[in-house]
């Protein structure tokens, strides 16, 4: 049953055993070095992989487990992965007599019931022993796979009601068994992939996660076991220090949050919650997700449990100062409470893919929502609110598929924080991810990209604003099936302490015909040429009300055409005399301070 | 006699190397930050004197100046450059904003956006389309880009940057605009995008062309002014600039593409020691260069600087010309030492030149590596201090240090040497993220230090990452201006050409190497050179549908440009045969079903000049060098009586054996306990791990 397996896979793990002593500096000597090697195993990836997700994309992420499942330390790639690849590894250190652990052995697993997160984020991962033969730790790769051998390419199918719709879940799979690959095994999993770029893909995850091993094995001789172990030891205990001393200067209380999900996937069921309360006693942090929403006939809404802990301590960092190390020592100061049953803590078998999107992001955002009364110089949400970019499908002239898919994202979710606008087009935690560009696609695929700017007055207004929305607009050439997923239309992303939330997303199918509509849930369509979509993305929200803004600022957005004469004179309260046309534009204080005044005494009645 | 010259602009001295016959002179003076060419200027004065000829003699003899400027970078890090505006397609005005998503730091929510050099406003948009072939989808609206002038003049723009969509396959409308721009706003700055990076994708081409907008007013400025100085101190040649790919071009080229100089000066010393390394019989080199503020690492493989075109984040700007890779970790002599929460830290805030570590007696009083190094006894304040400029003094060191030993639980001394440690762990670390991105084990590779700081840490540091052997070059302290001596005049571009290997257009293929070629020789005929003396590496950029990275390799090397015979109806298949020779070794296999396509062509062109010969080999017979003094001073395993010994009392076959401090004029090199240092018949050094696994003595 895995409610009880989850429950194991989460309890909290003892240091390890040690007679050694480590100094600071000598602590974080080590520290650096196994990080150093966890880059070098994500690097190695990077350059063996063949697909493009994980050599351009990035999204990979190298960590290392200790002897005791404990997160010890963490390289490159997504926060949102990083702190959710540690549970796959405690299964298998579970298992790990049953499974003939030993040196040269390497594993993959991928099971949302067992400690995993949703099919495609396959996680590779070998043991380290040193020379006595005694585990010190584990190395961990983790990448999504373009394909998990599932129903749908992809694996994201929309109307899944179970697991084996999405594909092949594997607990703990040796692939490699004392140094020597076991060629049976590591057939069928490749065969069972839609892919021919993935057998080369898992071998360089192989390679990998062996080029780690080595140099962490080296590194294990040059200190000796002991003081490796105490290292870790210390690293961890440092960090917990470290986080508790920052939760020691939040004021106690407990703070709530409810964010919800505009629909499943299948329209079956609106307003789909996710409810947040973080507790705050002395240095201890307690986020209790009781409340969320735990309807049984929900589809494809469910996040695994693994992903859920790790969604949530994705904010709780970014509530944090970034210099703080990241591993275990973040866990051993948050409680999590995820009551079993609910979409945040599914039930055994319940399909996963989608559920990493959402609710995944609506419980960081909660997350994000409730602790912003008390951090507000930390608080913007880790999130990607698209339900997914517009995928258009086609095949060539030798009948092979093609799939455009992403090149259009821009400004999602970039809100503002404390004392400075949203910017760029996403937010920090994904800025490891390289968008793809209109002059790649269009040599590759028979689309012309019309547009893809920001909207004026779509920014979530307040005192910091969000970076507006933006309008991505994409004509095609050839008669192309074009599939969408609509969120966030009528939930739009928060506004924290006062600012106005983001714009909602939203999406048009042949733009400019008498055909022409919005796509409400989802669409899977066929479009005659020359079809034109329209996907609006949503923006960044804002902080603190827009009548707190710099008058100064609103007539710099002004003159940037990111918010219009009229938004700023009705929502920030600020008036002009000049034009934008002639560059005079100037603040006109007097009439600014009577708007505002205006604008806060209708507000209040 | 002929002379070259060599000079490089850093923050605090600019460096003169100046070569005559195979004799190689260096000299050192403070850079003039207000006006940097009358640094220069004094020091060209100085080297006439020192050749005992009047300054116009001594210039009309000058066979060439070649220049190194930090002027680019500076405008870069200052960003004080020109009021820059930039005209794109319409529906595409804010690419410059988004970044391709890119954010530098994934944990840190308050990471603050790059300061815009073209804010929205003059970021404008004109209607016109050309698509992926080249063919016109929608013609130029030429009324609106008067309108774009008409904007662009109301808010005092003074450089103009043109980036259209595949502009790079049909420049016609970028041409027009440009036309339409001089035409409306005369004497404005233009910089097209298929002139500057013609080549996909959009957001590299439009922030490499709005970079060059933005910087290339300063630095045109600035090397009229210093032609016009050197011209009327009686120089009669062109004067030639170091580029960011590690070679030199004329003036008049970089002009048209002011964005080559960026990042130039630590390109300047990879280049020397690239060219030092090679002539001691080391191909593979880690090249350190620890200077006062930052730590620069950098590699040369099969004696070679490779410079890459593509993803190269600047200043938090993207420019996309090729750039020699150099890695910058704030670990200088001048970083600062602190606790935070517990833990030591080294850098990266730097007390820089003015104050300076504590030691220098400027008003310093935060704790410094330079401070540190004073404590551990590698440097003393009895002993002469950057070629006898000043002394160092102690005054306030230990207090700092006791500051720091207090928050961790112990004395001042063990907190300097946690300190030192810690620098060193740092820098071992930022070598192996470099040396792995290229799957290189830097064991196999031989260490080059330079820079005032680097021959101080370049053995524990070679220690540490199983190097055996270190190179310490007599003239370290000035490797980036005797790089520029030894760099060629080269000319790197390339063109964008989308297309499968197995379906080419040779005429295509051909006319666009054609038009490199043609632009390579009338820039090198102008420069003096003829076109026989020029090397052409006819290059592909190549890669498998998907990928977004191209390797790039040599189809073609000939001597001279213009024969363009080998392009034939074989040049798909021989291109997929390489490119999948060099795929299996970058990245270990290679798509049997898949046929790669080309993404695009480059032609790199040099001509080779006189550079220094510098000496080599272990002829003089060797002998024990001699010991000046002793000092207490902890070389990683506790304080005790260590030798040291004076630079100046050293000859070729000398050894010293460590633990040892050797004291040059403007360095420290430090021979720790294992190590053993020797001088070769040049007057270099190496050194040399004696404990442990030793690779046989090389270097003849």
């Amino acid at each position: 049953m895995s409610f009880e397996l989850n429950a194991k896979l989460a309890a909290r793990r003892e240091p390890l055993p040690t007679s050694a002593e480590v100094d600071p500096v000598t602590a974080s000597i080590i520290r650096g070095g196994m990080e150093t090697i966890c880059f070098e195993a994500a690097t190695h990836l990077g350059r063996a992989a063949s697909s493009a997700i994980i050599n351009q994309s990035n999204e990979r992420n190298g960590s290392i487990v200790d002897a005791h499942g404990r997160l010890a330390g963490a390289a490159i790639g997504t926060p949102h992965l990083t702190f959710v690849s540690g549970l796959t590894v405690r299964y298998g250190l579970m298992r790990k007599d049953d499974y003939d652990w030993g040196p040269g052995d390497v594993f993959l697993g991928n099971d949302p019931d067992c400690g995993g997160g949703h099919l495609p984020d396959y996680n590779v991962y070998a043991p380290v022993y040193d020379d006595a033969g005694e585990l010190i730790m584990v190395q961990c790769l983790q990448a999504h796979q373009g394909d998990t051998g599932g129903k749908d390419p992809g694996g994201f199918t929309l109307e899944a009601t179970d697991i084996f719709t999405e594909g092949m879940a594997f607990p703990c799979l040796k692939l490699v068994h004392r140094g020597e690959r076991r060629r049976d095994v590591f057939d069928m999993v490749v065969r069972n992939n839609r892919f021919p770029s993935f057998a080369g893909d898992l071998a360089a995850m192989i390679g990998g996660v062996q080029h780690s091993v080595r140099l962490l094995r080296e590194l294990v001789r040059k200190w000796g076991s002991d003081k490796v172990k105490a290292a870790i030891n210390y690293n961890i205990e440092h960090t917990e220090r470290r986080v508790r001393e920052e939760v020691g200067q939040w004021p106690d209380g407990t703070y709530e949050a409810d964010v919800f999900v505009d629909h499943d996937t299948i329209g079956s069921a609106k307003d789909i919650r996710v409810h947040v309360a973080c507790t705050v006693s002395g240095d201890q942090l307690t986020v209790d997700l009781t409340g969320t929403d735990d309807r049984q006939h929900l589809v494809g809404v469910w996040n695994t449990f693994a992903n859920s802990r790790g969604y949530v301590m994705t904010q709780v960092v970014a509530a944090m100062d970034p210099g703080i190390n990241k591993n275990e020592g973040f866990f051993n100061v948050v409680d999590m409470i995820i009551p079993e049953g609910c979409i945040a803590h599914p039930p055994p078998n319940r399909p996963a893919a989608l559920g990493s999107f959402h609710p995944a992001c609506e419980i960081t955002e909660a997350v994000c929502v409730a602790l912003s009364s008390i951090v507000p110089e930390r608080s913007a949400p880790q999130v990607y609110k698209m339900g997914m970019p517009n995928a258009v499908i086609g095949f060539d002239e030798r009948g092979r598929m093609w799939m455009d898919q992403g090149v259009d994202s821009r400004t999602c979710d970039t809100s503002a924080v404390q004392g400075i606008d949203g910017w760029g087009s996403c937010p920090v935690s994904l800025g490891n991810l390289l968008l793809s560009q209109v002059e790649d696609a269009e040599s590759r695929f028979p689309v012309i990209n019309i547009s893809r700017e920001m909207t004026r007055d779509s920014e979530g207004a307040g005192r910091w604003r969000g970076q507006p929305g933006s309008l991505n607009v994409k004509q095609v050439l050839e008669p192309t099936t074009a599939m969408a997923w609509m969120v966030t239309s009528r939930h739009p992303l928060r506004g924290m302490c006062g600012g106005d939330d983001a714009s909602p997303y939203s999406n048009r199918f042949k733009v400019g015909t008498p055909d022409e509509h919005k796509v409400e849930l989802s669409a899977n369509e066929t479009l005659p040429v020359g079809s034109v979509i329209a996907y609006q993305y949503g923006g960044g929200g804002g902080f603190e009300s827009p009548l707190l803004r710099d008058p100064g600022a609103v007539r710099e957005d002004v003159l940037d055409e990111i918010v219009s004469v009229e938004r700023a004179r009705d929502k920030y309260g600020v008036v002009f005399t000049g034009s934008v046309e002639e560059f005079d534009l100037q603040v006109d204080a007097a009439a600014t301070a009577a708007r505002r005044k205006e604008l806060r005494e209708s507000k209040a009645a | 006699m002929v002379y070259r010259v060599g000079i490089d602009i850093g923050g605090t001295f600019t460096d003169f190397a100046l070569l005559k016959g195979s004799e190689v002179v260096l000299y050192k003076n403070l850079s003039t930050p207000e006006d940097r060419s009358l640094g220069v200027m004094s020091g060209l004065e100085k080297l006439a004197q020192m050749e005992g000829l009047p300054m116009d003699e001594f210039m009309a003899q000058c066979d060439a100046i070649v220049h190194g400027t930090t002027v680019a970078d500076n405008t870069l890090i200052e960003m004080n450059g020109a009021v820059t505006g930039l005209i794109t397609t319409e529906g595409f005005r804010d690419e410059m904003e988004y970044r391709r998503g890119y954010k530098e730091n994934v944990w840190d929510v308050r990471l603050q956006p790059p300061r815009q050099i073209t804010p929205r406003r003059r970021r404008l948009t004109v209607p016109e389309r050309i698509l992926h072939d080249g063919s016109i989808h929608k013609p130029l609206d030429e009324a609106a880009v008067r309108e774009c002038c008409r904007r662009l003049q109301k808010q005092n723009v003074e450089s103009v940057a043109i980036s259209l969509l595949f502009s790079f396959v049909n420049p016609a409308h970028e041409q027009r605009v440009a036309q339409i721009v001089a035409e409306e706003m005369p004497g404005v700055h233009i910089s097209c995008s298929h002139q500057v990076l013609p080549r996909s994708p959009e957001y590299d081409r439009t922030s490499t062309t709005v970079v060059n907008a933005y910087i290339g007013p300063r630095v045109t400025s600035y090397l009229e002014r210093l032609v016009t100085r050197v011209r009327e101190a009686g120089y009669r040649n062109q004067l030639m600039v170091m580029q960011a790919s590690g070679g030199v071009m004329t003036r008049e080229y970089i002009e048209n593409s002011p964005v080559r100089v960026l990042a130039s000066g630590p390109a300047g010393g990879v280049i020397g020691s690239a060219y030092a390394g090679v002539a001691k019989g080391h191909e593979n080199l880690l090249c350190v260069d620890m200077g006062g503020t930052s730590y620069d690492i950098s590699m040369v493989l099969g004696g070679a600087a490779p410079a890459v075109a593509g993803w190269n984040i600047h200043h938090r700007y993207l420019v996309g010309v090729p750039m020699v890779q150099v890695e910058t970790l704030g670990a200088g002599g001048g970083s600062i030492c602190h606790v935070n929460q517990g833990e030591i830290e080294v850098g990266p805030a730097s007390a820089g030149s003015e104050p300076g570590p504590i030691c220098y007696g400027r008003g310093g009083t935060r704790p410094t590596i330079t401070d540190a190094l004073l404590m551990l006894g590698i440097l003393s304040d009895t002993s002469e201090f950057a070629g006898g400029s000043f002394a160092l003094t102690r005054d306030g060191v230990a207090e700092a240090f006791q500051a720091i030993g207090d928050e961790m639980g112990y004395s001042a001394e063990d907190a300097a040497f946690d300190c030192w440690r810690m620098v060193n762990a740092n820098m071992s670390q930022g070598v192996r993220r470099i040396t792995a991105g290229k799957g290189i084990d830097p064991a196999d590779m031989c260490m080059l230090a330079y820079g005032g700081n680097g021959p101080a840490f370049a053995a524990i540091q070679a220690e540490d990452l199983g190097i055996n052997r270190v190179l310490v070059p007599k003239a370290s302290p000035t490797f980036s201006a005797l790089g520029t001596l030894v760099a060629d005049p080269t000319i790197d571009e390339e063109r964008s050409y989308l297309v499968s290997a197995d379906s080419v257009d040779i005429g295509k293929l051909k006319s666009l190497w054609a038009e490199l070629a043609e632009r390579a020789h009338r820039y090198f005929t102008n420069a003096g050179f003829t076109a026989a003396q020029v090397t052409a590496k006819y290059q592909l950029n190549m890669r498998y549908p998907g990928q977004n990275w191209a390797l790039t390799f040599n189809v073609r090397v000939s001597e001279g440009l213009g024969d363009l015979a080998f392009v034939d109806g074989e040049i798909g298949r021989r291109g997929i045969e390489i490119f999948n020779r060099y795929h299996m070794q970058e990245y270990g296999h290679i798509r049997e079903d898949e046929v790669p396509e080309i993404a695009g062509v480059r032609l790199a062109t040099s001509v080779v000049t006189p550079s220094p010969t510098v000496g080599h080999g272990f002829n003089a017979p060797a002998r024990l060098a001699r010991v000046a003094r002793t000092r207490r001073a902890n070389l990683g395993q506790g304080y005790r009586e260590v030798d040291i010994v004076h630079g100046a009392d050293l000859e070729p076959g000398h050894e010293v054996k460590g633990p040892a401090i050797i004291e040059e004029t403007f360095t420290t090199i430090v021979v720790y306990p294992g190590w053993q240092a020797l001088v070769d018949d040049a007057g270099d050094y190496e050194l040399v791990r004696t404990a442990g696994p030793v690779v046989a003595a090389g270097g003849s």
